[in-house]
């Protein structure tokens, strides 16, 4: 495949916000989005569309002021739902019988009205009351559930924190940055009054924290028996965070010395997991780990491995990319039984096993945060900004999420980090505006008889407010009898998410190779059938040709295969990194998802000289290619979880060393750089810049990394492997 | 029979135990092996090491030993070849030469240890390496906290005075317990931190000291080891590591007292018809343990404060469930106390570490219900360690007995630590055992007799803690061998040597050396074995070998033994002619004795189902402990009597001796109880001693108070003390000492004003016509 010819991506993901033209009643597709809007009427037909037949949810996705999900209490009426299939209303069921009943969109059914939300129709045989009531006219609506929504009370918005406080977390400063960032984001986190909040630290022992509010210090309370693990106290290791708040403070601000001078390199991880769910779970909640170390003590421990060069491109290859020891997944599974969510932050600067330690995210709906050589002057704002976020985004809490459709067709797959509960609910303890679901559909029956099918998803949770709530986004998509409609209506960013995933998914049981091939196919597949589609009108010889909906689709499958995640062998990626990006991948909304794949670069030398006041011109986004350099320039490649700035060879060094406030050539190495704006134009137009290019995307912190033309191997690894049109990229050989 | 030497030793004599303080049952030993057999009181010595003495002579250099393997210290009995340079040992006949420093000794120049009155000397040489400070003493304190609230106050304030008494450079440590065990880290920051260990699992003590990261090998914990390398590197280690639990008292005040203000009753909740869950058992473990990390050689005393039983874990004496009562005696002696045997193997365990480790365990028990002290009494006993049991943290007998153990100067304990007694011998003298606080360090030798009393099989015994009141029963075999009787001249006199090295209270090391001689008795002579008798010691030592036995031997008759042998001791030694019960007398050496075992028959030490069996493990281990002077009043109480018509006098600890117009002040050693007659109380309610013209009576009220309150100073444990009036519910605290010649079916007139005691006891008068008829027979 030629890259020349290909399309480029350069105004990054469109949403596909034309179906809301024909289905004005759909909910946004930020929250769901199918891989081509157009559900094949026939199985054989369905076979032909060789691209996954999908969605992607994005439940909690961010909305623009204005376009929030409305909340709708039905109060002593009751949630109103079909009662064979249990579909919430929506906007496509109808209404009939004066108004006395409602037949069911997903099922047929017809269902009794109650008494009060009974309301006459007009002479099409709407409702008169459709504009008043969201639920009727609305894709995404949130209810208040009541009571039998409810196994308990609604749990409390409860963070825990497990905090690695060996020698090279300290050492690092990583205790000190958790330390403040935690304690400057308690005001912000969610839920006051109820929020809880609690702290186990550990070496090779463990250490609890007691934060009973009438203490005017915390008490330290060490467990050093890591082969049965038991609580000191039986309560007050979890707190109310607004009546312990001074023991709290006074907790982080001596985190940082109270382990000054410890000399302990061990970490008992896994004994510390057991001790946190002991103290979380009666309520569950969010458990962040600290991790910087290999876990070496106690249940859980962990032993160097992927450094054996001769195990890739053999059957046990993706061994290495699974977890070695049981126990992640069985407390993985403990965790979600007990509503609690694991975020790992890991920092060890060699091997810490992700592949273990990730699967405590991957089946409780958490996220994997890897700072690989963590350096505190390097890291802080970034470390500072994720976890700030990840603690003061909104999060819904003990949920479950369950997606329905229509007859005919059935979610058969599903990819993300949850728990599959039964067939088809997947529980998780704890979601937010940075997770996104994947699922695949198959049809059930040889041959459709409906004209439309309907897609339900439903987030039963807990807000952090402390009420019960079903958010309910539904939409309708056409059953066609047309490869051709298909494929005009297919969702570039759908389908690459989802094939993502599932090359993802396939390179924990396949060689690396293999899931790239596998997606390869799919995509060759897909181009030939297109091709067979029109070889006949257009009389094409061997020419590949595009559906115009597809037309990145090669670029984007291209960049999959160089991603972390995929790319090349043993020496192309770390494997902690590379599992990590894994574990990225599974959870990214499709925009982000898409950025990442293909970063966008910018030339900003220009930006820096000139007055910003009358140089407003917006980013000019350049493809990814060497072609793109020009030695007298200064690039940015964002990612959406890093910027990295090149330098060309050319620069003048007036320009460099204003940016950098040094002279270049006595910082030889630019590894070690950290930018900070100096006292000049050019440097404060940089921030301003930077500043501007983190605001289009909050999930992440990019943090800002240097790298020269021609300085090797670090061009090569963080810079030109990221261009991916280049033979280069992603390749080591 | 005199009745008037009934009085116990209520204090009379100036100095019972002479300047060695060692009193034997016989002062004359018997040569062979039958004769002391028909003796019936055994051949003992009751013997304090380091009682204090102001004559002592205290020599500042190294003892002279004698030649192995007899090893025995030169002392006045040794005979002096001063032109030769040469002194002979009086235990084994060895002649050995005087060093070269000893070369200016002649007749007019002796050293100290030969002047005849320096039979007890005590050396102080200077320590090898003088640069080197004596080790710090150290005070682990382990409180329980499954307390109430009211009760938790009380022990914390006794704590807080305990601190700002210890000295400044003594190291102190703390562990509090309920469920589980909490070890506070004292040197740690500004913060509090503790260990924790759970409270129902017995751990080995190689895993506490590995949980503390204290273990030699440098932990299993990998941690960088920052303690300097090379050959003093391990010690280094472990003694820094050590110290972060243990701090000088002087550092550690401050954090100490705000940890007390802090500390609450235990968070673990208790369900209803369940005991708290208390975990004594591991607590005291784990103290063991971390002292296991000091250097040895430190001294260094367990302080345990108890407020109930142990309810969980190893240790325990009875289940959590209240519907479960605490062992009884009655269930001891069915065997059905399901818990005890366990209790005692793990206490004994313990016992068997701290010995090792040099350690001493004390125990301050202060509760209602029984802590287990019966189950504890070992670890207790053969470390060395003091008692006290009261039923309050808040009672005086806790509070002041506590607060003794950390004062100093004139009221000084005088604790000692790390104690070692070797005893040396005549030949034909074989020792059976040590009854008291110590414990055999089985070092066997030709001194052990084949048969054992108490802690034998060795003339070396270990003792963690002792004190100036410490003392010990030695029992001794006379067996002479083959070749002593070919020997030809027979030696008459007969020589002991006792040595006790030991720590004194400013960490300095001393040897004590007590040498003391008795004579042979040939043959049959009853008469030489009369005059050396001592009978308030035998009726000590008989006490306390029969407690042994009562514990050891499970159908032991404790009475029946005392009866038979008073009755062959009668007929062996009484003058009386055959079958005429009437010509019966004693000598006076011999006359008290009948009215001490009748009084040992009716004390707590045989009639144990009056009372727990933690209060009998108490007052044996004080029967133990103490001084043949206070021991006899354990066995057998003293009463004073107050009146106007006569100064205070001691009285017939009788029913008899209660009158109306008397204060009675009795001393029953655990209790001292003061006795208002009927009028004496009428006319104290009516306020006569509180107007001027009634002075004499205010002085008659106070003088008994006074007397007992200086009794209770001279005393550790402070004896509980009861001010009752005659027919008050507290009089039974008198009365039930009394010898009950008037009883309410003993027919007897009762004399206005007396008392009468229900009790089925038959009376002293009873008693003793049965002995007399008995001990005549043919
Ligand atoms: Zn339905
Ligand atoms: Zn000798």
């Amino acid at each position: 495949v030629d890259t020349n010819v290909l399309p480029r991506p350069l105004s990054g993901d469109a949403e596909p916000t034309k179906v809301l033209e024909m289905y004005p009643l759909n909910c946004h597709p930020r929250f769901l989005r199918l891989t081509t809007h157009a559900i094949p009427n026939s199985q054989s037909l369905s076979s032909r569309w060789h691209l996954p037949l999908g969605a992607v949810v994005h439940p909690l996705a961010e909305a623009p002021d204005g376009e929030e999900v409305p909340l709708i209490n039905f109060g002593p009426i009751g949630i109103i739902r079909c009662r064979r299939c249990r579909t919430y209303v929506n906007p496509y069921v109808t209404f009939t019988d004066a108004g006395r009943k409602w037949k069911c969109n997903l099922c047929f059914l017809l269902n009794d009205v109650p008494g009060d939300y009974v309301c006459p129709l007009d002479a099409s045989g709407r409702r008169t009351d459709v504009d008043q009531r969201p639920e009727l006219s609305k894709g995404s609506v949130e209810f208040v559930a009541s009571t039998e929504y409810m196994v308990r009370p609604p749990m409390p918005p409860l963070y825990f924190f497990l905090i690695d406080v060996s020698m090279p977390a300290i050492r690092s400063g990583l205790l000190e940055i958790v330390a403040r960032t935690i304690k400057s984001s308690l005001d912000d986190l969610p839920g006051f009054p109820r929020t809880q909040i609690g702290f186990i630290t550990f070496d090779s022992t463990l250490h609890f924290h007691n934060l009973k509010s009438s203490l005017t210090q915390p008490q330290m309370l060490v467990v050093a028996d890591l082969d049965d693990i038991f609580l000191p106290l039986p309560d007050d290791l979890l707190v109310n965070l607004s009546e312990s708040r001074h023991v709290v403070d006074a907790f982080l601000d001596s985190l940082p010395i109270m382990f000054q001078g410890s000399a302990n390199i061990e970490s008992a991880l896994g004994p510390a997991l057991k001790a946190a769910l002991m103290v979380m779970s009666q309520l569950g909640g969010k458990l962040l780990v600290f991790q910087s170390t290999l876990p070496s003590l106690g249940v859980g421990r962990l032993r160097l491995r992927g450094d054996d060069l001769r195990i890739y491109g053999t059957d046990k290859e993706h061994t290495l990319r699974l977890p070695e020891d049981p126990f992640y997944k069985q407390m993985a599974a403990e965790f979600t039984k007990n509503q609690i969510a694991v975020d790992i932050f890991a920092f060890r600067e060699k091997y810490s096993d992700i592949a273990s330690l990730g699967s405590l995210a991957k089946y409780t709906g958490g996220q994997v945060y890897l700072y690989p050589s963590f350096h505190a002057a390097i890291h802080r704002e970034k470390l500072s900004y994720e976890l700030a976020r990840n603690l003061t985004r909104e999060t819904a809490w003990e949920a479950v999420m369950r997606i329905r459709c229509g007859k005919g067709v059935r979610f058969t797959t599903y990819h993300g980090h949850f728990m599959l509960r039964s067939t088809d609910l997947l529980a998780l303890p704890a979601v937010d505006c940075d997770k996104a679901f994947a699922m695949q559909l198959s049809l059930e029956e040889s041959l459709m008889t409906s004209q439309i099918v309907y897609f339900q998803v439903a987030l039963l949770y807990t807000s952090s407010s402390g009420e019960r709530r079903i958010r309910v986004h539904t939409a309708a998509a056409p059953v066609v009898a047309d490869l051709g409609e298909m494929y005009r209506q297919a969702d570039t960013g759908a389908i690459v998410s989802l094939l993502g995933r599932l090359a993802t998914e396939n390179s924990l049981s396949q060689k690396l190779e293999d899931a790239r091939q596998s997606m390869q196919l799919k995509l060759v597949k897909s181009l030939k059938e297109y091709r067979n589609l029109h070889v006949v009108q257009h009389r094409l010889g061997g020419r590949l040709i595009f559906p115009e909906s597809l037309k990145f689709l090669p670029l984007y499958v291209l960049s999959l295969c160089k991603s972390v995640a995929l790319r090349g062998g043993y020496a192309d990626a770390s494997l902690d990194e590379r599992c990590a990006a894994g574990y990225n991948i599974m959870i990214l909304p499709i925009s982000r998802m898409l950025k990442l794949l293909y970063p966008c670069l910018f030339r900003i030398d220009e930006k820096l000289l000139k007055d910003p006041e009358e140089f407003q011109e917006p980013f000019n986004q350049l493809p990814l290619t060497t072609h793109s350099l020009d030695p007298k320039g200064i690039y940015i490649l964002d990612d959406g979880f890093n910027f990295i700035m090149w330098l060309g060879r050319m620069l003048s060094s007036d320009l460099v060393n204003n940016l950098l406030g040094v002279e270049l050539t006595s910082f030889p190495d630019l590894s070690r750089v950290v930018l900070s704006e100096h006292d000049n134009d050019i440097s404060k137009r940089l921030t301003r810049i930077l500043k501007e290019l983190r605001e289009k995307d909050p999930s992440a912190y990019q943090s800002c990394r240097l790298v020269r033309q021609g300085e090797q191997p670090r061009e090569l690894s963080m810079f030109l492997a990221n261009l991916v049109e280049d033979q280069t990229a992603g390749f080591s050989g | 029979m005199e009745e008037d030497h009934a009085l116990g030793g209520g204090g009379a004599a100036p100095d019972p135990d002479g300047p060695d303080g060692v009193r034997m049952t016989w002062n004359s030993w018997p040569r062979n092996k039958v004769e002391a057999s028909k003796c019936v009181v055994p051949v003992a010595a009751s013997f304090a090491p380091i009682r204090s003495s102001p004559s002592l002579a205290v020599l500042p250099y190294p003892p002279l030993r004698c030649k192995p393997p007899c090893g025995s210290v030169l002392n006045p009995f040794a005979r002096v070849d001063f032109a030769a340079k040469m002194w002979i040992c009086p235990l084994c006949f060895s002649r050995n030469h005087f060093p070269p420093h000893y070369a200016g000794i002649s007749e007019a120049n002796v050293p100290g240890e030969l002047y005849p009155q320096c039979t007890t000397v005590e050396y102080a040489p200077p320590p090898l390496d003088s640069t080197a400070p004596p080790p710090l003493p150290v005070f682990l304190f382990v409180l329980d906290i499954c307390l109430i609230e009211e009760e938790l106050e009380f022990v914390k304030s006794a704590m807080r005075r305990a601190i700002g008494l210890l000295p400044d450079h003594a190291l102190v440590g703390l562990i509090t317990f309920g469920t589980q065990v909490h070890l506070h880290e004292l040197g740690f920051a500004d913060m509090s931190k503790v260990y924790l260990f759970q409270g129902t699992k017995e751990i080995p003590k190689e895993q506490i000291l590995d949980q503390l990261g204290l273990s030699i090998a440098g932990v299993r914990h990998g941690a960088v080891n920052v303690a300097p390398r090379g050959p003093q590197a391990n010690g280094f280690h472990s003694s820094t590591s050590v110290n972060r639990f243990l701090l000088p008292a002087s550092d550690c005040e401050y954090t100490l007292n705000s940890l007390l203000d802090e500390l609450q009753t235990d968070k673990w909740p208790v369900e209803a018809g369940n005991r708290a869950l208390r975990c004594t058992g591991v607590a005291l473990s784990v103290a063991a343990g971390l002292l296991g990390a000091c250097i040895s050689g430190t001294g260094a005393r367990i302080i345990a404060l108890v407020g109930g039983p142990c309810t969980i874990g190893p240790g325990m004496i009875v289940s959590k469930d209240l519907s479960e009562p605490v062992r009884s005696h009655k269930d001891l002696d069915k065997d059905a106390a399901p818990h005890f045997q366990k209790a005692v193997k793990f206490y004994d365990n313990l016992a068997k570490q701290l010995v090792n480790q040099g350690h001493v365990l004390d125990l301050f028990a202060s509760a209602l219900d029984q802590v287990g002290v019966a189950e504890m009494k070992v670890a207790v006993e053969r470390t060395g360690g003091l008692v006290v049991l009261a039923e309050s943290f808040g009672h005086p007998v806790f509070k002041d007995s506590f607060k003794r153990i950390f004062e100093d100067g004139e009221q000084s304990l005088g604790l000692s630590f790390n104690g070692t007694l070797e005893i040396n011998c005549s030949k034909d003298i074989k020792i059976q055992g040590i009854i008291g606080p110590c414990t055999s360090l089985e070092k066997k030798g030709a001194l052990c007799a084949d048969t054992v009393v108490g802690q034998g099989n060795t003339t070396s015994w270990k003792m963690c803690g002792l004190d100036r009141s410490t003392c010990l029963t030695v029992f001794f075999d006379i067996s002479p061998s083959e070749r002593s009787n070919q020997s030809g001249i027979p030696n008459p006199q007969l020589y002991l040597q006792f040595l006790t090295n030991y720590q004194n209270p400013e960490g300095q090391m001393r040897l004590r050396v007590t040498t003391v001689t008795r004579r042979w008795v040939d043959g049959s002579n009853t008469e030489e074995l009369v005059e050396g008798f001592d009978q308030e010691t035998a009726a000590v030592v008989l006490a306390r070998y029969i407690s042994l036995k009562m514990e050891m031997e499970e159908e032991f008759d404790a009475t029946r033994w005392l009866d038979r042998s008073l009755i062959r001791l009668c007929s062996r030694f009484g003058d009386y002619r055959k079958d005429d019960p009437a010509s019966f007398t004693l000598h006076p050496n011999f006359s008290i004795l009948p009215q001490f075992i009748f009084n040992l028959r009716r004390s707590q030490f045989v009639q144990v189902f009056n009372n727990s069996p933690d209060e009998t493990a108490y007052f044996c281990i004080l029967l133990n402990r103490e001084s043949i002077t206070n021991s006899v009043v354990m066995i057998q109480p003293s009463l004073l009597s107050y009146s106007f018509s006569s100064p205070p006098a001691p009285a017939l600890l009788d029913v008899a001796s209660i009158a109306a117009d008397r204060i009675l002040l009795l001393d029953a050693y655990f209790s001292i109880v003061i006795f208002h007659g009927m009028t004496i109380a009428q006319w104290r309610n009516m306020g006569y001693q509180n107007q001027p013209e009634h002075q004499a009576f205010a002085q008659l009220l106070q003088a008994p108070h006074d007397d007992a309150l200086g009794i209770i100073a001279d005393r550790f444990p402070v004896p509980r003390l009861v001010v009752c009036d005659q027919h008050g519910s507290q009089a039974r605290f008198l009365l039930a000492k009394l010898n009950p010649s008037a009883t309410y079916n003993s027919g007897q007139e009762v004399v206005p004003g007396g008392d009468v005691i229900f009790t089925d006891d038959v009376s002293l008068q009873v008693f003793c016509e049965h002995l007399q008829r008995l001990a005549v027979q043919s």
